[in-house]
C-alpha cells in the first residue's frame, strides 16, 4: 500500500517514537471523578446559557446548559449529581468562562435516551440536528461545532468526508485506541455523516505508525459503502486538515478558504465516534479519551467525564514521578500550557502532558545563522526566516504580503530551529487579523 | 543658524568639523578614494580643491545678485572650471610629480560636489567674506579627511608616512590598503570612528543641554 | 505548583547552533590530522594561531560592543580553522593572526555578527591576504612528511614548489588524491575531505546539492575545455571549498533549488578563473562571488505557498 504524503514537514521526538511508546499499548480505562466543572464555552462561538441552578439534582447526559444561535451547542451533565455552584472560573481563555460545577453522587444515574436506530437506517435528515443536541464538536482540538461543519452553506458542494485518524501529534494515543479498541463506532460515525450530507465517499486516513489501528479499521470498513482507508506516512503536520486533504486528495485548500472549498469535509475520528452514540444510542457527548503521559506514575489512556479536573486526571494516573514544571493539553508540538493543576478537561482534550522541571526549560533564542531547516520544514512553503524578521521589525504589512496567514501554526520551523528561535507567528496572525490590515 | 551674526570663525570650524564634507557630508568620495593611497596626494587634492573651492565660492558670492536663477548652475560650472584650470596649470608647472600621481582627478574636480555644493548652498546666499570662510573651511576639512585616510592608507599599504618609512624593512605591506576595495573599506572603517565619536559628543551636550 | 507558561512546541529538536558548528569541526578533523602530518609541526602552529585569533577576536568584539559573549557557538572556532586550513603551511605566522581577526570583525561583527555577515567570513580574509600578501600567500612547499608508497620525495626543510594546480603531472594521481602534494594545509588530502563531506552528509548537517553541483561542474567544464577533469578536482582547493565553505549557511541560498544554481555558479566561475585568469585557483573568489549572488537567487526561486488555488463552489 502507497504510503500518501505531503511536501515539507518534519519528524518531531523521533528519538522517542513521538513520545507514544508510554501509553500506545494501554487499553482504554474509565474514570469516575469526584466532582466536575463544565465550561460552557468549550466550543467556539457563543458560550452556552446554563438552565440549572446551585442545589439542581442532574442526571448523567441532561442538559445544563441551552445552545445559542444558529452555530450553539447544548452542554449535557457528565455526571449525576447536585449543582454545588454556576461558577466563573479562569480557565486558558483570556476571559474567565461560566462553568458548571457537579457533585458526583456516585450512581451514574442516565437521563432517558432514545436512538435513531441503526446508521444505514436513521433517516438522513433528522442526523445533523441528533448531532447538534448531542453537543458535538471537534474532538481533535478546535472544538468547531460539528452540526455547523456539517451544513453546507447554499451552493457548496462536497464529495468527500475525510475522517482524521493521523495523529501526528506527539505524546497523543487517543485516537489510536479508540481505532484499535473501537473501530466499528469510528465506521459508524463516518457512515452516519456520509449519508447525512449524502456524500459518496469516506476515507479514513491513518499514519503508519498505528499499523495496528489501520488493520482493525480496514477489516471493520470492509463491506461498508464507500468507505476506504488510506495509510499515511509518519510525518508531522500529517494531521492538519490543509496537507491531510493533499495527502489523501491531492488537493489544495485554497488560501483563506475552509476545506470544503476544495470539496472536502474533514472530521476526527473521536468525533465520528461521539456522532455513531449520538445517532445510534442518542447519547450526547459527556465523556472523552485522553492520554495521559509524561512524568506520571502510570501513562494511560483515560475514558474521562467531561469537567474533570487536572488534579484529579492526575492522581488517577497514580500521581506524578517528579515534582512538575509544565503541563500542557494536547501534543507538544501545539499544545496549550496549564497554568495550574485546577483546570478542568473539556471536549477537545485528547491529551494531557506533565513534564519535569528539567524538560520545562526551553533554551534562550541565539541568532539566526540561515540553515533554511525552517524553509525546507513548513509544510505551507512559506519562509518562516523572513517572516520571522519582518514580525520582529513590526512589519505586518510585509509579513502578510509573504502570506503570514497561510500559516497553519504547526510549530515545525521553531522544532527544528538550532538558533532555539521562538517564532512569534501566533501573535502576528493574531494582530493582523485584529487590525485588518 | 546660518545668519548674519555667524562669526567666520565659526564657518570656518563648522566646515573642518560640524560639516566636514568628506565624514559627515559624505560628498566627494571618488576624489577622496582615489586620492589617498597617500597622504602626499591626498594633500596635494585637499590643497587643490581648497584653492578652487575659495576662489569660486568668492566670485560666485560676488556675482550671487547678477545670475539669473535659471542658469545658476552652468554659470557655476564656468566659475569652478576657471579655477581648476588655472589650478590644474599651476601643478603642472611647480609639481610635476603630483600632477603625474593625480592625473585625471585634477580635471574632475570641477565635477566634485564638495564645490558646486558649497556654491548652491552657500556662496550664492552669504556674503562674500562668509563665502570665503567656508570655502577655506569647506576646503580645510577635505583636506584634512584627506591626509587622515591617505596618512592610515600609507602606513598599512606601505609602511610609510609622507613618504617616510617608518615601520622598518621587516614590515610587510597590506597591498589592499592602497587598491581601491581597500580604499573603500578603510574609508568605510573611519567614517564610522569619527561618526560615532561625533554622536557621543553630541549625545553629551545635548544630555547637559537637558540637565540645565 | 509552579507551571511554565509557554507557547508550543514544548519540545524541540537536539540540534543547536553549537552542535552544528561542533559536526563541522569534527569533520574538519581528518583533513586537519592529514595537514599537520604532511606539513609538519609548522603547520600545527598555523593553525592553532588562526583559531585562538578568531575565538579571541570575536570575544574581543563582543565585551567592547557590550554584547552578549557567544563564544561557546564554536562559530568562530570552525572560522579560524577553516581560515587556517586555507593557508600554505610556511606563511609567517602573524598572517592568520591578521586573517583571523579580519575575518571575525571585519566580515562578521562589523555586519551585525553570526548570520548577518554577507560572504563567508574565513574566504573573504583569504581573499583580502590573498590580494594584500600575494607573496607570502602563494609560497607552496613540498610535504614533510609523504603518505603511502610514491615516487614524491618528503623534503625536511621547507623547499618552495608550485601548487599541483600549475604542474600536475608531477604527480600520480594517487598522490593527488591522498595529499602527497604543495597546497595550502587543509586542501591537499583530498580523501580526508571526502571522509568529512560523507560525515557531514550522515549527519544531515549539509545536503548533497551544493558539493556534487559544484565538483561536477568543474569536472564537466574542465573536460569541455580540453583538459582531464580528475585533475582538475583533485588538484587544487576546489573540493575543500565545495565541502567545508560554499556549504555555509549564512552565505549560501536557502532552497535545494537554489543550492543547486549556486554550485553550479561556483563551478563555471573557479574554471573561468582558472583558465582566462591572472590566478592559478578560483576557488575563493568563485565562493565570494556567489556569496554575493545569494540574495538574488533566494529572490529568483521563491516557492508556490501552499493553498494559491481557487476555490471549488
Amino acid at each position: 500500500m502507497a504510503r500518501l504524503s505531503f511536501k515539507g514537514g518534519i519528524h518531531p521526538l523521533k528519538e522517542i517514537h513521538e513520545g507514544k511508546h508510554a501509553t500506545k499499548d494501554k487499553g482504554i480505562r474509565a474514570y469516575m471523578p469526584e466532582e466536575v466543572c463544565i465550561p460552557l464555552d468549550q466550543h467556539l462561538g457563543a458560550p452556552s446559557t446554563p438552565v440549572v441552578k446551585k442545589g439542581d439534582m442532574v442526571l448523567v447526559g441532561q442538559v445544563i446548559a441551552e445552545a445559542v444561535g444558529p452555530k450553539g451547542i447544548p452542554v449535557h451533565a457528565s455526571v449525576s449529581g447536585e449543582v454545588t455552584g454556576v461558577v466563573q472560573k479562569q480557565l486558558l481563555h483570556d476571559k474567565p468562562s461560566t462553568c458548571v460545577c457537579i457533585k458526583n453522587d456516585g450512581a451514574d444515574t442516565w437521563v432517558e435516551h432514545a436512538g435513531l436506530g441503526s446508521v444505514e437506517t436513521a433517516p438522513a435528515d433528522q442526523i445533523i440536528p441528533a448531532v447538534r443536541s448531542a453537543g458535538i464538536c471537534g474532538m481533535g482540538g478546535a472544538c468547531f461545532p460539528t452540526h455547523a461543519k456539517m451544513t453546507l452553506p447554499e451552493g457548496q458542494t462536497v464529495d468527500t468526508i475525510i475522517l482524521n485518524g493521523s495523529e501526528c501529534e506527539t505524546f497523543i494515543t487517543a485516537d489510536h485506541r479508540l481505532m484499535l479498541e473501537q473501530p466499528e463506532q469510528v465506521v459508524d460515525g463516518l457512515r452516519a455523516a456520509m449519508r447525512a450530507m449524502k456524500v459518496a465517499k469516506g476515507i479514513i486516513a491513518i499514519e503508519e505508525n498505528k499499523r495496528n489501528a489501520y488493520e482493525a479499521i480496514t477489516k471493520a470498513a470492509s463491506a461498508r459503502e464507500g468507505v476506504s482507508v488510506a495509510l499515511l506516512k509518519t510525518k508531522y503536520p500529517q494531521g492538519g486538515e490543509k496537507q491531510l486533504i493533499h495527502a489523501v486528495t491531492g488537493r489544495e485548500v485554497p488560501s483563506g478558504g475552509l476545506p470544503m472549498h476544495a470539496r472536502v469535509v474533514v472530521l476526527n475520528v473521536a468525533t465520528a465516534a461521539a456522532i455513531a452514540d449520538a445517532v445510534t444510542q442518542g447519547k450526547p457527548l459527556i465523556e472523552r479519551i485522553t492520554t495521559v503521559t509524561g512524568c506520571v506514575k502510570e501513562p494511560s489512556n483515560l475514558l474521562l467525564r467531561v469537567g474533570t479536573p487536572v488534579s484529579e486526571v492526575i492522581a488517577a494516573c497514580g500521581g506524578t514521578t517528579e515534582e512538575p514544571g509544565k503541563m500542557f493539553f494536547g501534543g507538544s508540538m501545539t499544545g496549550v500550557a496549564l497554568p495550574d493543576d485546577t483546570v478542568n478537561v473539556t471536549k477537545a482534550n485528547n491529551c494531557l502532558v506533565v513534564v519535569n522541571k528539567k524538560d520545562a526549560v526551553l533554551k534562550d533564542a541565539t541568532p539566526c545563522i540561515r540553515c533554511g531547516r525552517c524553509v525546507a520544514a513548513c509544510p505551507i512553503m512559506l519562509n518562516p526566516m523572513r517572516l520571522n524578521e519582518l514580525c520582529e521589525a513590526g512589519n505586518l504589512e510585509e509579513a502578510k504580503k509573504n502570506n503570514m496567514m497561510d500559516c497553519i501554526l504547526c510549530g515545525s520551523c521553531g522544532y527544528v530551529c538550532p538558533a532555539k528561535i521562538k517564532f512569534p507567528f501566533k501573535e502576528a496572525k493574531d494582530k493582523i487579523a485584529a487590525r485588518r490590515i | 543658524m546660518r545668519n548674519e551674526k555667524t562669526t567666520m570663525r565659526g564657518v570656518f570650524i563648522n566646515g573642518v568639523l560640524n560639516e566636514n564634507p568628506v565624514f559627515r557630508l559624505v560628498l566627494g568620495v571618488c576624489p577622496t578614494l582615489a586620492s589617498t593611497t597617500n597622504a602626499i596626494n591626498g594633500l596635494g587634492m585637499g590643497a587643490a580643491a581648497t584653492f578652487v573651492l575659495l576662489g569660486s565660492n568668492i566670485v560666485i558670492s560676488m556675482l550671487r545678485n547678477f545670475i539669473p536663477d535659471k542658469v545658476r548652475i552652468p554659470a557655476f560650472i564656468v566659475v569652478i572650471s576657471t579655477f581648476v584650470t588655472i589650478v590644474q596649470m599651476l601643478i603642472q608647472a611647480f609639481v610635476p610629480s603630483l600632477y603625474e600621481a593625480l592625473g585625471l582627478f585634477i580635471p574632475l574636480i570641477v565635477v566634485n560636489c564638495i564645490i558646486l555644493a558649497r556654491a548652491e548652498a552657500f556662496a550664492s546666499k552669504n556674503s562674500v567674506l562668509h563665502s570665503a570662510a567656508d570655502g577655506l573651511g569647506m576646503g580645510a576639512g577635505f583636506t584634512l579627511a584627506l591626509i587622515i585616510i591617505g596618512v592610515v592608507r600609507e602606513i598599512l599599504g606601505n609602511g610609510s608616512v609622507i613618504g617616510i618609512d617608518v615601520l622598518g624593512a621587516s614590515f610587510q605591506p597590506m597591498l589592499l590598503a592602497i587598491m581601491a576595495p581597500g580604499g573603500f573599506i578603510i574609508f568605510g572603517l573611519i567614517l564610522g570612528i569619527v561618526n560615532s565619536i561625533v554622536n557621543k559628543i553630541g549625545k553629551r551636550s545635548a544630555g547637559k543641554g537637558a540637565e540645565a | 505548583m509552579n507551571l511554565r507558561l509557554s507557547a508550543g512546541p514544548h519540545f524541540v529538536a537536539r540540534e543547536s547552533t553549537q552542535t552544528l558548528m561542533l559536526d563541522v569541526i569534527i569533520a574538519l578533523i581528518p583533513t586537519t590530522a592529514a595537514g599537520v602530518y604532511l606539513f609538519g609541526i609548522r603547520a600545527a602552529w598555523v593553525l592553532a594561531i588562526s583559531v585562538i585569533s578568531a575565538v579571541l577576536a570575536e570575544f574581543i568584539w563582543q565585551k567592547l560592543a557590550k554584547k552578549p559573549v557567544r563564544v561557546s557557538d564554536l562559530s568562530a572556532v570552525v572560522t579560524g580553522l577553516i581560515l587556517g586550513l586555507n593557508m600554505p603551511p610556511e606563511v609567517p605566522l602573524w598572517l592568520p593572526a591578521i586573517g583571523s581577526f579580519l575575518a571575525i570583525m571585519l566580515v562578521k561583527q562589523l555586519f551585525g555578527g553570526l548570520g548577518q555577515n554577507f560572504m563567508n567570513p574565513a574566504l573573504l580574509a583569504r581573499g583580502v591576504m590573498l590580494v594584500s600578501w600575494p607573496a607570502l600567500m602563494s609560497v607552496y612547499t613540498l610535504p614533510v612528511r609523504v603518505l603511502g608508497n610514491t615516487s614524491v620525495e618528503a623534503s625536511a626543510d621547507a623547499v618552495s614548489a608550485a601548487t599541483a594546480l600549475i604542474r600536475p603531472s608531477a604527480y600520480s594521481t594517487y598522490d593527488l588524491l591522498i595529499g602527497n602534494i604543495p597546497g595550502a594545509i587543509g586542501e591537499v588530502c583530498k580523501l580526508a575531505i571526502i571522509i568529512g563531506f560523507l560525515y557531514l552528509l550522515f549527519v544531515g548537517t549539509i545536503s548533497w546539492h551544493i558539493p556534487v553541483c559544484f565538483v561536477g561542474t568543474v569536472a564537466l567544464l574542465s573536460w569541455i575545455l580540453g583538459s582531464d577533469p580528475l585533475i582538475a578536482i583533485l588538484s587544487g582547493g576546489v573540493l575543500f571549498g565545495a565541502v567545508f565553505m560554499a556549504t555555509d549557511y549564512v552565505t549560501n541560498p536557502m532552497l535545494n533549488i537554489g543550492h543547486i544554481i549556486f554550485g553550479i555558479g561556483c563551478g563555471v566561475i573557479v574554471v573561468v578563473i582558472r583558465k582566462f585568469g591572472s590566478y592559478p585557483e578560483g576557488v575563493t573568489f568563485a565562493i565570494l562571488i556567489m556569496n554575493i549572488l545569494t540574495p538574488l537567487i533566494d529572490r529568483w526561486t521563491h516557492r508556490r505557498v501552499y493553498g494559491m488555488v481557487k476555490k471549488h463552489a
